[in-house]
């Protein structure tokens, strides 16, 4: 008796590591992703307390190796890689999260409204394709040339291209909402126009908008470095990972950490970004989501 | 005393592959608290009928191009956009065939109901709330409260019916269209769906047109019958004359159509053939001058080909709109 009541109370004890433990089993994708962004996102919060100053240099102390005192080396200006590298994940996530944010934003009002209705559709969607028509880096890199560089104007450069990618989504996605049975027996009780858009078709666009929300995060991250690669980013004084990879460029044969490290963060943030996606994607999707 | 009367009623498409005539000059009227049905095979025009009286037509296609609709005396055809969304869902409302995709996956039950009652009642949030578990309670939905907050995945395909019945009766309406409410439920389900409605119709009071292709529905709940055929009205009379004494020799291959166990099933060591109406729907887009099943009618003459025959009235309330109809009648007898 005791023994039975025993394990029954240990089961109840367990019972709730044990749900998180099933959540995990269940989507390891997306766990796996969202505890890298995490750390992430704790580095880049905390960079002053975990990094010294990302721009002060030590001519004395060019081009270090990784040590015990430099953990990922110096440049060729005696900056610490390892500093400039954790400032550099506050760039690259503002830059995702930011675009993501406001493309999804843009797009989805553009969306719904191209989805709704036939007039409005017809002209926004041409003026999209024109947007899509322009390469994206092109784009940003005319925006700040006729701008002073900066952050903002590189935000709003990546935001540009990015929002056609929604409209597209959103309206596709509207547009067969717009069919189903029960938007005919919402009409059929009454419904009228913006209350049938907003109430019963805009919650059906959510989850795959969040998930391409993802894609849009993981891209304008790699437009950015791209930009910033090019110098035509954010501006040289602020630490990113384009700038780090830049600047390391002309000694890459000397001083290889400068350039392969900062690489390497980049590359694992877009994958965790990309994780996640595709675990939203697996979950959100009802037809998938039932078989699991 | 009728509550809704159609008056030659003619919706068009208007396709690429010309003018699709999907209901062509049909007429009839609904009582006080009346059911009635509408029958017929897949595209005869019940359902274009149905979404045409409440102006549900899709305009970029559709139009109703002639007639009226009177519902209290008013011509549901002249009123604006805005008096007839107060009248959807509110004194006309319909329920649709698909039980499984006709509520919103992404709201709650609970809200799908309370916001009809919310927008035609003018009530607050509470209210309608309120009025939407006492209307699960009353289509018989166990544990209405907790089944307020569930959303429609987590409910069968009969559930989520008696869910749409609940919504569609939930502002008290004067007629309820009912576009093959059972089609997509199994025949256990059925039953219990057309109970539900019977009952509820009588405490509610309101007026049921049920659109079906199957008869057994109609014996069941209808008081009168109208049977289409390719966007016309064939036949109408009260049920019991027209299962005792049809008419139309289309309703007769109806009524012969129907799989029976009753009758002997082997006749001379073989089984009988389960009795089919020979020929095809016309095709709606070509005007057809005279009776539209002429093609496939056994009785068919030139004057049925080429002259629209005439409503003949046998006992009172049957009326059938055949050339020969005491033919047809002789060969019954």
């Amino acid at each position: 008796m005791a023994a039975i009541a025993e394990a029954s109370l240990s089961a109840a004890e367990t019972r709730k590591p044990r749900a998180i433990w099933v959540a995990i089993r269940r989507n390891p994708t997306i766990f796996v992703g969202s505890l890298v962004l995490a750390v992430l996102a704790l580095m880049a919060i905390f960079a002053p307390l975990i990094a010294g100053d990302p721009l002060r240099m030590a001519p004395a102390e060019r081009l270090r190796p990784p040590s015990e005192t430099w953990w990922f080396g110096t440049d060729q200006f005696g900056r610490d890689v390892f500093a400039r590298t954790v400032y550099g994940a506050r760039v690259s996530l503002i830059v995702g999260i930011t675009v993501a944010l406001a493309a999804s934003a843009i797009g989805l009002v553009i969306g719904l409204v191209c989805g709704y209705s036939r007039s409005v559709d017809g002209i926004v969607m041409r003026i999209m394709d024109g947007i899509m028509a322009i390469p994206s880096i092109l784009l940003a890199i005319a925006l700040i040339t006729l701008t002073r560089p900066g952050l903002a104007i590189v935000l709003v450069a990546i935001i540009i291209p990015e929002v056609p990618r929604i409209v597209r989504l959103v309206r596709s996605v509207v547009l067969s909402i717009r069919e189903q049975p029960y938007i005919e027996s919402a009409i059929a009780g009454g419904t009228r126009g913006a209350k049938l858009l907003f109430k019963h078709i805009l919650p059906n666009t959510v989850a795959p908008l969040i998930v391409q929300a993802t894609y849009v995060c993981a891209s304008a991250m790699l437009v950015e470095a791209s930009l910033s690669f090019l110098g035509a980013g954010v501006p040289p004084e602020i630490p990113s990972w384009g700038n780090i990879i830049s600047q390391g460029r002309s000694f890459f044969q000397i001083a290889p950490w400068s350039i392969l490290i900062p690489g390497a963060f980049l590359t694992v943030t877009i994958l965790a970004v990309n994780l996640v996606g595709d675990g939203l994607r697996d979950r959100l999707d009802p037809r998938l989501s039932r078989r699991m | 005393m009728s509550i809704l009367q159609v008056r030659d009623l003619r919706t068009h498409f208007f396709t690429q592959d010309g003018v699709v005539r999907a209901v062509d000059g049909v007429s009839f009227e609904v009582g006080l608290g009346e059911t009635v049905a509408v029958v017929g095979e897949s595209g005869c025009g019940k359902s274009v009928t149905a979404l045409s009286i409440l102006r549900l037509i899709p305009k970029e296609t559709g139009r109703i191009v002639g007639g009226e609709i009177l519902f209290n005396g008013r011509d549901l055809t002249k009123l604006s956009e805005e008096e007839m969304r107060s009248i959807r869902g509110h004194e006309i409302s319909m329920i649709f065939q698909e039980p499984m995709t006709s509520l919103n996956p992404v709201l709650t039950i609970g809200t799908q109901i309370a916001e009809n009652v919310v927008r035609h009642k003018g009530v607050s949030w509470e209210e309608a709330r309120r009025r939407a578990k006492e209307m699960l309670e009353l289509v018989r939905i166990a544990d209405p409260e907790r089944r307020l907050d569930e959303y429609p995945h987590q409910l069968s395909g009969g559930m989520r019916q008696r869910v749409m019945i609940a919504i569609a009766l939930s502002c008290d309406p004067k007629i309820l269209i009912a576009d093959e409410p059972t089609t997509a439920l199994d025949v256990t389900i059925q039953a219990q769906i057309l109970d539900l409605m019977i009952e509820l119709k009588k405490k509610i009071n309101a007026a049921i047109i049920m659109i079906t292709h199957d008869l057994g529905v109609v014996a069941e709940t209808a008081q009168r019958v109208i049977v289409m055929y390719a966007g016309r009205k064939v036949e109408e009379a009260p049920i019991e004359d027209l299962f005792d004494n049809p008419m139309h020799p289309y309703t007769r291959g109806l009524m012969a159509a129907i799989p029976r166990l009753d009758i002997e099933a082997e006749v001379g060591g073989r089984r009988t053939r389960l009795h089919e109406i020979p020929g095809m729907v016309p095709v709606l887009t070509k005007p057809i001058p005279g009776c539209a099943f002429a093609p496939r009618c056994a009785f068919a003459t030139d004057r049925c080909r080429t002259q629209a025959p005439p409503y003949v009235e046998s006992t009172p309330g049957h009326v059938a709109a055949c050339w020969e109809v005491d033919r047809v009648r002789e060969m019954a007898a």
